[in-house]
């Protein structure tokens, strides 16, 4: 595999976890960092229907002089070789174009809220609409250092889910982890079993899944404690549209401020293949 | 929930994807009206400011109003709303060449505050600039609310742009032509009439809202024989302004980015002295129209000195004003420049030559506007569909066009790219529809690497790549290392012809010893143009394309020029 990982480095001790966090997620699928050490508090992304501003807090662009000596440093003690990346567009001269031709991107839970850091709190705007944009997943790591030992799918059935299902597959299939699928139960056993069948995923599950759990659909936060605290959780987002989102609240949004592993992220416009 | 849902996809289907012109008049409509009305707001805000701070003037502490309203404006944009300073022109046409047209939704409304505290508080610049940037993120964001594509979703930035000029002047023609003339650069069918229609709606919003408040009035002018041999000389001295005026403003910029100060620092010293200048010198603050409109009707009363005088301090105060911080356009301190050049320019004649029949001080200014919009912008058409339409002096149509060719003209003899142009251009990211550098940037590297190829290993034998040669038709073999995976060299079959004929070697060189580690490779993050430079710098047929050490394929000219071919019809069809 050739897939590349984008980190926006921090040059700060929470910055040091989240970029062991991502070398880490490249080591286990065989994936490549590239490190963007941002040298103004903003850049933007464009996508296909949206450009996406980010605006860093200023935790970013502490002590610039030393930034690209510790993330050296960091890539020599995880044994990987450091890849940096350098803008080539400008939609303004302080305001760089990253590029979004990439494979995975590494994002803390809010890019633009100091306080936010450490604690979990809400997914920042920006981070949100990275994810509704993206064609590549997102890592959303946790707040420290936290090696995972297993992978855990969240499936309810959407198209997103199923391409997160999908994801779980490849991690799986590259990192040589079982996988465990979750699913809270809106119909019954049979139709979840059904659909990945009718989507082909039936052989993989069965070869690379450890367990499928179901839960009653009352027992969302019993399902996430049973979720290990050491595993990769990978789910889709924007599953069930704004107006459902709107009235019953984003089950991303719940799961990510309630447990504290990583999280890898699929949103509408994400694709995987097997 | 599922009743609403399908009402929804009907509505969706039965309304957006009736007919692409439909939808594009539609939507552009939509946008000439929510940017007009963006237009409007801004000047009848900027009227009431100016008026309000009007009596406190001639105070000696009144220079420092500029300084506050730059001060205040530096801080909204780099603060809160997160922008760079300046006008915003050059970014929206880097979104069209470049992205499709996709520009942020706080560009509708960040560059108009921005502006509104710069020219309230008698900054030197125009709203123009700001409104188009506003207008242009209006028809941006309707489209991405409607899922457009590229194509509709550039006519929609067009319509927002033609929408927002035509309700600041209240001039449609010059809003559309402004908005394909310099911000999409192509003249396409299926783009005129949606802007034409965003244009007229934009106008209509301004006359509907302010209908009494008529930018410039008509006068009636008397052209002759003599004004158009006159404006060839006039045309000369405009293109001279323009230059100067384009060249200041970017090294007053270029001077204050160096200044070891914070933005808004620079921006409370551009102000002070924009202030100070205006204390003796009215005419250089705000946008100016009032005395525009003076100049036009010939009640102008400064003598030629202080006039000639007046136009350095105009570019100087635009400077300080745009340079050092402040937010807005120059169209308005272009009309204000291209005035004053236009009266000084009729007074040398008349004092050189006291009986000459000339058409009066008015026509003059009209012409001089004309000179420098169209040098400074080197968009001739619309220098003079916007002078013809704001003051509806048709009867000066010949000397315009005589005026606006040569002065643009002459302009890019001396400067060759626009002052809206020239920072892209310097970035290499000028790209127009239909050049060869946008179909170059057009074509995504990706989909032209050709990934089908025999890898071979380092340390294979000679005699077993033989074999391989005997059944493939690559003349490239990328060498890779065995353990890791990584690419080591290539080899062509041009270079191992020797080895290739001479059996006896076959069993004593292993491809390690004979492949060629020093040929250029790509990478995923090249751009098309740097692929064919590097092509070029070793007269290379095909390039190896190399990621994080991995083979990932090769790019071949003959590939490249098929897409090219298949890029180039898709850009210049008429659909």
């Amino acid at each position: 595999m050739n897939y590349k990982l984008l980190h926006i480095f921090r040059n700060t001790p929470f910055g040091r976890e989240t970029f062991f966090q991502s070398l880490y997620f490249c080591k286990m699928i065989n994936a490549y960092p590239v490190v963007y050490i941002p040298k103004s508090d903003k850049f933007l992304m464009y996508f296909s229907n949206d450009a996406v501003q980010v605006d860093l807090d200023h935790s970013y662009l502490t002590t610039p002089a030393t930034a690209k000596s510790h993330a050296e440093e960091l890539f020599n003690e995880m044994g990987v070789k450091p890849m940096f990346y350098e803008p080539k567009n400008f939609t303004a001269s302080s305001l760089p174009d990253i590029s979004t031709n990439i494979d995975y991107l590494c994002c803390p839970r809010s890019v633009s809220d100091l306080s936010s850091k450490i604690g979990l709190g809400h997914i920042g705007p920006k981070v949100r609409r990275i994810i509704k944009h993206a064609t590549f997943p997102i890592l959303i790591t946790s707040p420290v250092f936290k090696p995972w030992k297993s992978i855990s799918v969240f499936f309810g059935g959407s198209k997103n889910a199923l391409t997160a299902l999908k994801l779980g597959l490849k991690i799986a299939m590259s990192s040589g982890l079982f996988l465990d699928i979750y699913t809270l139960l809106e119909k019954d056993e049979v139709y979840y079993r059904d659909l990945i069948k009718k989507e082909g995923l039936d052989a993989p599950v069965s070869q690379l899944s450890k367990q499928w759990h179901f839960y009653k659909k009352s027992n969302f936060d019993t399902m996430l404690y049973d979720v290990p605290h050491n595993s990769l959780i990978v789910l889709g987002a924007y599953g069930h549209g704004i107006i459902k989102d709107l009235l019953l609240g984003s089950k991303m949004e719940q799961i990510q401020s309630t447990v504290t592993n990583n999280l890898l992220i699929t949103g509408p416009y994400c694709t995987v293949s097997l | 929930m599922s009743t609403i849902k399908n009402g929804y996809k009907i509505l969706y289907q039965k309304l957006f994807h009736l007919d692409d012109r439909l939808l594009l008049i539609i939507a552009g409509s939509i946008a000439g009206i929510c940017s007009g009305l963006a237009a409007v707001a801004l000047r009848l805000s900027l009227e009431s400011v100016l008026e309000w701070l009007h009596p406190f003037r001639h105070y000696g502490w009144a220079f420092i109003f500029p300084a506050i309203g730059a001060l205040l404006s530096s801080l909204y944009l780099e603060k809160i709303a997160r922008e760079g300073a300046g006008h915003g022109v050059p970014e929206v046409i880097y979104s069209v060449s470049r992205y499709g047209g996709l520009l942020r939704f706080r560009s509708s409304y960040s560059r108009l505050i921005s502006s509104f505290l710069t020219i309230g508080s008698g900054g030197s610049a125009g709203p123009e600039a700001p409104v188009v940037m506003s207008g242009s993120a209006i028809g941006s964001s309707l489209a991405k609310f409607l899922g457009l594509n590229d194509r509709q979703r550039i006519t929609l930035v067009g319509c927002g742009t033609a929408g927002a000029i035509a309700s600041i002047f209240n001039a449609p023609i010059a809003g559309l032509v402004f908005s394909i003339e310099v911000i999409l650069g192509e003249w396409k069918f299926v783009n005129i009439i949606p802007i034409a229609i965003a244009a007229v709606a934009g106008a209509q919003v301004s006359q509907a809202i302010i209908p009494e408040q008529v930018l410039f009035f008509h006068q009636p002018f008397n052209v002759g024989f003599p004004d158009i041999m006159a404006s060839l000389c006039l045309a000369l001295v405009t293109a001279m302004i323009s230059v100067l005026f384009t060249k200041t403003l970017r090294q007053t910029g270029k001077l204050a980015k160096k200044a070891p100060f914070p933005l808004w620092v620079r921006a409370v010293i551009g102000g002070c002295i924009v202030g100070i200048t205006g204390m003796f010198m009215p005419v250089v603050l705000a946008e100016g129209y009032h005395f525009i409109q003076s100049m036009i009707s010939g009640t102008f009363s400064m003598g030629i000195f202080i006039t000639f005088v007046a136009i350095f301090a105009k570019i100087f105060a635009t400077s300080m004003t745009l340079g050092w911080g402040g937010s807005g356009g120059i169209f308005a301190p272009c009309l204000l420049i291209g005035s004053l050049t236009g009266i000084v320019f009729h007074k040398a004649l008349f004092f050189l030559f006291p009986t000459i029949g000339c058409a009066s001080e008015g026509a003059y200014a009209l012409l001089g506007m004309t000179g420098i919009i169209s040098g400074v912008m080197q968009a001739p058409l619309t220098g003079i569909f916007l002078i013809v339409e704001i003051t509806g002096g048709y009867e000066t149509i010949l000397p315009l066009i005589v005026v606006s060719s040569i002065s643009s003209t002459m302009s890019h003899y001396i400067e060759p790219a626009s002052f809206y142009f020239k920072e892209l251009i310097e970035r290499g990211q000028f790209l127009r529809p239909g050049t060869d550098a946008r179909i170059l940037s057009d074509l995504n590297i990706s989909e032209l690497i050709q990934t089908e190829f025999i890898k071979v290993s380092e340390n294979m034998v000679f005699r077993k790549f033989i074999e391989i040669l005997k059944t493939s038709k690559q003349n490239f073999y990328p060498v890779i290392e065995d353990e890791t995976g990584d690419y080591k060299g290539v080899i062509q079959i041009s270079a191992i012809r020797k080895y290739a004929l001479d059996p006896g070697m076959y069993d004593m060189i292993f491809l390690n010893q004979i492949m060629d580690t020093n040929v250029i490779t790509a990478s995923l993050e090249n751009d098309l143009q740097e692929v064919l430079d590097m092509m070029d710098i070793d007269n290379m047929e095909s390039i190896p394309v190399v990621e994080n050490d991995r083979f990932i394929g090769m790019i071949s000219k003959t590939r490249i020029l098929d897409l090219y071919r298949r890029e180039l019809i898709m850009q210049t069809s008429v659909q």
